[in-house]
């Protein structure tokens, strides 16, 4: 599918929200949206899914299914999970036992079950998020377009979505997905699209300078100064967290992944130490290196602040790593040049 | 499409948003029909004028019962056009729902008499005119509502206004007086038909300008939609 000088504004005399956008997206690739709030991202990707017809420009070869997860999931309807899912696969076209079949398979998947008969308008945020999922996934897609999918989701859910992403494109199918939290962390080998006053640039992947993500535990007293000198030095900081110990479900697959607790991220974690609960593991003298590590390289006792970082190469100044040049936690890959700007 | 026909109207009658026009069409009927019986065409002529405005409000509720984005996941299953018309075959679905209480209501009530004098048309002659007088406006008014909805006006101040300004519109211009009757859709006309001996050219002109007027309505509302998702 491609986009071909695609323009867009919402009113006649309102501004340009994108200018010749050009790009790109075959069968078998996932591309992830990059942007600042109100940049547009958004609004490539409704381009992309149909919702949104060009001002100028027109988009060719779209597949015939398209599955789109909207950034929220309008809950307010009158129906019940079950009863939703079911129409929107007879909406998509399944017959009533495919349509049948397909909400079987995907409220188990997502862990729907227990919602089967609770109505749209009672469920939490995450759980409506699922019901989006879902409803895009009855009918297996040739172009999914996840729009900030892994917002609201749970730690566990938040590891279904690479999953459903890589299942989309085995079957040859493609997805792009805007994140900005620096969740695509997850999808390695994504390629990168950033929208900046209205123009989308892909940056090209720069071979052999993947990113690495370094979760560390610092006092939760010095947590600002912290982060201020972990960006001054170039790094990425993805978020600001009060667990030291999450759950297990998110332990990341790694060379390293069994010496360092997995992430798990609040629901909306503020860009500083806008919250500072004690920890709930400290690390004892003794700790490996790298379970938590202080910013002054020393495990300390007392309360701390877990903060994931991606690191573009380069070892941190002033933060010994244990097994040189391994990252402490390896999440995953992508591009040095690119690693996701998240709650800056 | 069907399946989504079927969902809009599910929602529609499960928000409870289908009662507030039923209500309004049957006080509006109660009225005209409490006042004594009429013959059946003439009485079904007066009707069709009285539900003009509820068809289009009855059809503008049910296309803004849907949330935005549920309109747009819609949309991105089923493409811009179906979703377009499945919006308005539920719609016209609804409305003839409301057509037939209409043309029920009055034998209840009765509103109507079955007594013919000399040069009167047979009952049920006058019952099929009514039956045309409402399918005549029907499609006009799901234009209009159409036209009127969320989809389209963006607020809830400007649907009321459209709906507002094509009722009165389409009253007053359809007045014996009017200086532009074309300009709306013929349900005053036609009502004023069926008050006396109809003839085979005077309905077929009725049929054609009010099919002509809501295909040039609702060519509007798609030419619109293309843009408002």
């Amino acid at each position: 599918m491609r986009l071909e000088d695609v323009w867009l504004r919402y009113h006649r005399r309102g501004p340009w929200v994108l200018r010749g956008a050009e790009v790109r997206i075959d069968p078998g690739d996932v591309a992830v949206v990059l942007g600042r709030n109100g940049a547009g991202k958004s609004t490539l990707l409704q381009l992309a899914a149909g919702v949104l017809r060009p001002s100028r420009g027109r988009v060719v070869d779209r597949p015939a299914a398209v599955a789109w997860v909207p950034e929220r999931f309008p809950a307010d309807q009158p129906f019940t999970v079950g009863a939703y899912l079911t129409a929107m696969g007879r909406v998509a076209g399944l017959g009533a036992p495919v349509a049948d079949r397909a909400v079987r398979h995907w409220v188990d998947r997502l862990g729907l079950a227990r919602f089967h008969g609770v109505r749209l308008p009672e469920l939490s945020k995450g759980t409506a998020q699922k019901v989006g999922l879902a409803q895009a996934m009855l009918r297996p897609p040739g172009l999914l377009v996840l729009d900030e999918p892994w917002e609201g989701l749970d730690a566990a859910a938040r590891e279904l979505v690479p999953e459903v992403i890589g299942e989309v494109l085995a079957d040859g199918g493609a997805v792009l997905v805007s994140d900005h939290r620096g969740e695509t962390v997850r999808l390695p080998g994504a390629r990168q699209w950033t929208v900046a006053d209205g123009t989308v640039t892909e940056q090209a992947p720069s071979e052999g300078a993947a990113v690495a993500v370094v979760e560390l535990a610092v006092p939760a007293a010095r947590v600002a100064a912290a982060v201020a000198r972990l960006r001054a030095d170039g790094h990425h900081v993805l978020r600001v967290r009060d667990h030291a110990a999450p759950p297990p479900a998110t332990r990341p697959a790694g060379p390293s992944a069994d010496l360092v607790p997995p992430s798990a991220a609040r629901p909306d974690p503020g860009p500083a130490a806008d919250s500072v609960a004690p920890s709930a593991a400290l690390p004892e003298p003794g700790t490996p290196a790298g379970t938590t590590l202080s910013p002054t390289g020393r495990p300390e006792p007392g309360p701390a602040v877990d903060a994931g970082i991606a690191s573009a190469g380069d070892p941190m100044a002033g933060v010994p790593s244990p097994v040189e040049p391994a990252p402490v936690a390896l999440d995953g890959h992508a591009p040095a040049d690119q690693a996701p700007e998240v709650a800056r | 499409m069907t399946g989504l026909v079927r969902l809009r109207l599910a929602g529609f009658l499960r928000t409870g948003r289908a009662l507030a026009p039923v209500l309004a069409g049957l006080l509006a009927l109660g009225i005209l029909y409490g006042g004594g019986r009429a013959r059946p065409a003439e009485a079904y002529g007066v009707s069709a004028v009285v539900l003009f405005p509820v068809l289009a409000w009855q059809t503008k509720l049910l296309l803004d019962v849907e949330p935005d984005v549920q309109r747009r996941l819609a949309r991105v299953l089923v493409g811009p056009a179906r979703e377009r018309a499945a919006g308005l075959l539920a719609a016209a679905v609804a409305g003839l729902g409301t057509v037939a209480v209409a043309l029920v209501l009055p034998w209840l009530v009765g509103g109507v008499t079955v007594e013919t004098g000399p040069g009167d048309l047979p009952v049920a002659a006058g019952v099929a005119l009514g039956l045309w007088a409402h399918l005549l406006a029907l499609p006009a008014a799901v234009a209009l509502g159409a036209l009127a909805s969320r989809a389209v006006t963006r607020s809830a101040g400007y649907g009321v206004a459209v709906l507002a300004v094509g009722v009165v519109g389409t009253l007053v211009l359809g007045l014996s007086s009017s200086v532009a009757p074309w300009l709306v859709p013929p349900v005053m006309p036609t009502a004023r038909a069926l008050t006396g001996a109809l003839t085979a050219s005077t309905a077929l002109l009725l049929s054609a300008w009010a099919l002509f007027w809501a295909v040039v309505a609702l060519s509007g509302y798609a030419w619109v939609r293309r843009t408002r998702a």
